[in-house]
């Protein structure tokens, strides 16, 4: 039971035609559709039972949401049934939805019975005729209820353009002759757009709109012309604004024409309000007199008064309005709304749900502990002070000022400009000769710079800004002159390495190339730097075994002052170079090979090849393991 | 809220687009396009059921454009009748006299006694056992093949009861037993699901009227009382034959055609 009645979201209902080819292309398309003779019998009975049963769960399943969806007359409020019965005929209604009910069981028994059946197929043949049987029973269930599903369809549109009307909120209901003004209220007081047209019977159905009084929304509901003639004689159209009256409970303003346009007279319109007056018990009535603009109700002759009269003698009260020039309708809408509030607050006193909100509704004022008043304190001095100051000068705002001159006020925000008075309302330009204008506006502006100048000038004298430099010691200093140094020599490698060896011009061989690595030549190099090598007797480098027996004695090398071999063509060999003796040699040469074997085994082509073949290897990501270790996965 | 016929209120204050007629128009002159390109572009099952149904749009196309075309030419009516001979709208429908009741009744009654019937299907195909029944393989090692399955439909009385199951040699199965049968009265035209009495003869062998299969061909007997058939003597008639004209085990149900 929603509080929103709103019945857009039923399920749209599509005609046999469309139903069975729905479900049958949904088979088609969701169950397997291959199937050959030679596979087994049982292989090829579930082939097909499989689609008798999805064909049947199909239809039961679209044919129960329709079941579901549209809504029972019994479960839903009076009014709405009520309503529902006028426009689409409660029998019709049932029976409608009941023919679907008759068509859901039918398909079911039809797919149990050829399921059944399909058990003792014993050929792909006879099993695929079944299935064709079993499917066109269905098809031809569906075809029958064409008749049904058009209805339901029908029912449907109209549902959901229904307006949806709460029954149990503040509701106020206009009804009366056709053509009094009724569509026209209700344009006035809300944002409904009914259709006014001079015609009767503008409205055939019932409109509702919303409006606010005290914080609180309204609904307000438009009903067609009722004419006067007995309840069996209605039409389906009065009939909608009959069920209306009978069932919600609002208050009724029933809206009276005075002028006579409507083409009824008052004693007609008041006859007919006699003849429904039973639709009006226990609740807040408003007789509201319309298009007081053409006649007013002293203008009336005495006749017709007096058939007013007998409204405001029953206790009814009265109003008149003119739609057209809008007097009066705001205060037939406050009354109407006054009236059913009070009656509706009436009505939840008297009900047992009051004792709730009573207590909530209950205000508690403290009770006073003792007799002697506690009021705010303030202290002397500031009294005085307040005195001293002076009654407060009231400045006279903008606000008073717009207050007093209503309609010539315009705002003026250059009056107060600090100017002389020919040159507040200029308009100003932004350039003038070449400068902008905002820059200058100061006038002092040249005198304040100069003096900025100024400042800034002796700031700079007297050291503001020179950095403090720190005390090094010696230490520090020499450190800072050799990093320095680095920098320097870091820079030229830098440089001689990115413009390489002057280029493609041939190298000699290791061979021919000059001894680089001499004594002599690390003794030169580290005494630049500042290294003393002057004592340096026991050093590694410096020759400490003399030239072995075994080798024949060579020519008296011509050696200069440094120690430089000036011919030497033999030049050491890699593997001898930079060790230092042939146990070395061999622990070296081991390391060497040992470092290979592991490259060669894996067939890498160096050091740094990291390319793998086979990234999962069969043998490892695959069968189940045994009763083995399980320590790794 | 859009309420009740807001949209058709709308078009009546508002009006349509400017060019609302032109695209109507236009949208219908290229549907034959979009009718086309469906019927080149689809395949598959939905390509077999558009052309279905565009075939009996077209059939339909045809026979109106005929009938237009009908009405067009004037052909004379040719309502001459022969000299002499009665005009059709005298003649009597039904002109049995009473001879000719009796000799038919009597013609019957032999025919009844002789066995010979003139029915609808008069050569059926012959079913073999092993078409008709399957081998049930029972006993503990499932050796022993003495026990038959009855593959057809078929129909037991209304007081059957299985035999005890040690020595029942054709089982029929519950879900191959059939009650009723649709009935088709051929001059009538109408179809009624009758309820079935008993199986009265099977072309093939008289072991299947004993057991009761019922297979294309076979002549029942059903239950007409329905109908609300009157003899000439005015006793009702209650049961009449009919024989079957579908594969029953095929289709799921009984189509048979009433011998009258």
């Amino acid at each position: 039971m929603t509080s929103q009645y709103n019945f857009k979201k039923i399920v749209i209902v599509p005609t046999a035609k469309d139903f069975i080819d729905i479900v049958l292309s949904k088979t088609q398309r969701k169950t397997p559709t291959v199937v050959h003779k030679q596979y087994k019998i049982s292989r090829i009975r579930q082939f097909y039972m499989r689609k008798v049963k999805f064909s049947q769960q199909t239809f039961h399943d679209k044919l129960s949401t329709i079941l579901t969806d549209f809504p029972k007359l019994d479960d839903i409020h009076p009014f709405y049934a009520d309503l529902m019965n006028v426009l689409y005929d409660k029998d019709h209604y049932k029976l409608a939805l009941g023919q679907i009910n008759i068509a859901l069981h039918l398909i079911d028994n039809v797919s149990k019975d050829y399921v059944r059946l399909l058990k003792y197929g014993d050929s792909l043949y006879r099993c695929k005729q079944l299935k064709k049987a079993a499917l066109g029973r269905m098809a031809t269930i569906m075809k029958r209820q064409a008749q049904s599903l058009q209805y339901l369809e029908q029912v449907r549109q109209h549902l959901s353009r229904l307006p949806s009307i709460d029954p149990n909120t503040r509701t106020l209901l206009i009804c009366g002759f056709p053509n009094v003004g009724k569509s026209s209220f209700i344009n006035k007081i809300t944002r409904a757009d009914v259709e006014v047209q001079p015609y009767a019977f503008t409205t055939k159905s019932l409109f509702v709109g919303h409006t606010d009084h005290r914080y609180l929304r309204w609904q307000v509901v438009d009903t067609p012309g009722i004419l006067d003639h007995p309840l069996e004689d209605r039409n389906t159209i009065e009939m909608q604004a009959i069920a209306a009256l009978a069932h919600l409970r609002a208050a009724i303003l029933y809206v009276m024409d005075i002028s006579e346009q409507c083409g009824h007279t008052i004693e007609q319109q008041v006859a007919l309000f006699e003849s429904i007056k039973p639709l009006f018990a226990n609740k807040p009535l408003l007789v509201v007199l319309n298009k007081t603009d053409v006649i007013r109700l002293e203008e009336l002759n005495p006749e017709q008064k007096a058939l007013i009269q007998g409204f405001i003698n029953d206790d009814i009260p009265v109003m008149e309005m003119s739609t057209f020039s809008e007097e009066g309708v705001m205060n037939v809408k406050t009354e109407a709304c006054e009236r059913l509030l009070s009656h509706r607050i009436e009505v939840k006193i008297k009900s047992k749900k009051v004792e709730g909100i009573l207590n909530r509704l209950h205000v508690a004022l403290p009770k006073p502990r003792d007799g002697c008043t506690r009021p705010a304190f303030v202290p002397e001095k500031v009294i005085e002070k307040r005195l001293e100051k002076g009654p407060k000068i009231k400045k006279k705002t903008e606000r008073d000022l717009e207050v007093e001159l209503e309609d010539d006020y315009s705002l003026d925000l250059k009056k107060n400009y600090d100017l002389p008075a020919d040159f507040k309302y200029d308009v100003i330009p932004e350039f003038w000769e070449g400068k902008n204008i905002a820059d200058y506006i100061d006038p002092d502006i040249m005198a304040k710079l100069e003096e900025l100048e100024r400042e800034e000038e002796l700031r700079v004298e007297s050291g503001v800004y020179e950095k403090e430099e720190e005390e090094m010691d010696d230490e520090e200093k020499e450190i800072h002159r050799l990093a320095g140094k680095i920098r320097e020599k870091k820079a030229i490698i830098a440089i001689e390495g990115r413009i390489g060896r002057s280029g493609g011009a041939p190298v000699m061989p290791r061979a021919g190339r000059k001894r680089e690595r001499s004594v002599s030549r690390l003794r030169s190099e580290f005494e630049e730097l500042g290294v003393d090598m002057s004592n340096k007797s026991g050093a590694h480098f410096s020759r400490t075994k003399s030239r072995s027996a075994s080798r024949p004695p060579i020519k008296k090398a011509r050696a200069d002052s440094a120690g430089r071999v000036s011919s030497s063509s033999r030049v050491t060999p890699r593997d001898q170079s930079g060790i230092r003796n042939v146990e070395l040699k061999a622990k070296a040469k081991k390391m060497g090979h040992k470092a290979q074997g592991k490259m060669n085994q894996f067939g890498k082509a160096g050091e740094a090849d990291r390319h793998i073949a086979v990234k999962m290897p069969r043998h490892l990501y695959s069968g189940k393991r045994g009763i083995g270790k399980t320590d790794r996965r | 809220m859009p309420q009740n016929e807001h949209i058709e209120l709308f078009q009546k204050r508002y009006g349509f687009r400017m060019d609302y007629q032109e695209r109507q128009r236009k949208k219908k002159a290229r549907e034959h396009k979009l009718q086309s390109k469906m019927a080149q572009k689809l395949i598959g099952i939905k390509g077999k059921i558009f052309a279905k149904k565009r075939y009996s749009e077209k059939v339909q196309l045809k026979r109106t454009i005929k009938a237009h075309e009908e009405k067009k030419t004037r052909k004379k009516e040719d309502g001459k009748v022969p000299e002499g001979a009665m005009p059709a709208y005298l003649l009597d429908r039904e002109n049995t006299s009473q001879a000719k009741l009796l000799s038919s009744m009597v013609k019957q009654k032999r025919k009844e006694k002789a066995g010979k019937w003139d029915v609808p299907l008069p050569k059926v195909r012959a079913q073999s056992e092993a078409e008709v029944f399957r081998v049930l393989k029972t006993g503990k090692s499932r050796r022993k093949g003495w026990k038959r399955l009855v593959t057809k439909v078929c129909f037991v009385g209304e007081g059957f009861t299985r035999k005890p199951p040690k020595y029942e040699r054709f089982v029929r199965p519950m879900a191959l037993r059939f009650k009723k049968a649709h009935v088709t009265h051929p001059e009538l035209k109408a179809t009624f699901c009758l309820p079935i009495v008993g199986v009265k003869k099977n072309p093939s062998s008289p072991m299947y009227t004993s057991l009761g299969v019922i297979t294309k061909g076979t002549i029942i007997e059903v239950n007409v009382s329905e109908l609300g058939l009157v003899t000439q003597g005015g006793k009702v008639v209650w049961g009449k034959y009919a024989q079957v004209t579908n594969n029953p085990e095929n289709d799921g149900c009984i189509n048979a055609i009433l011998l009258v």
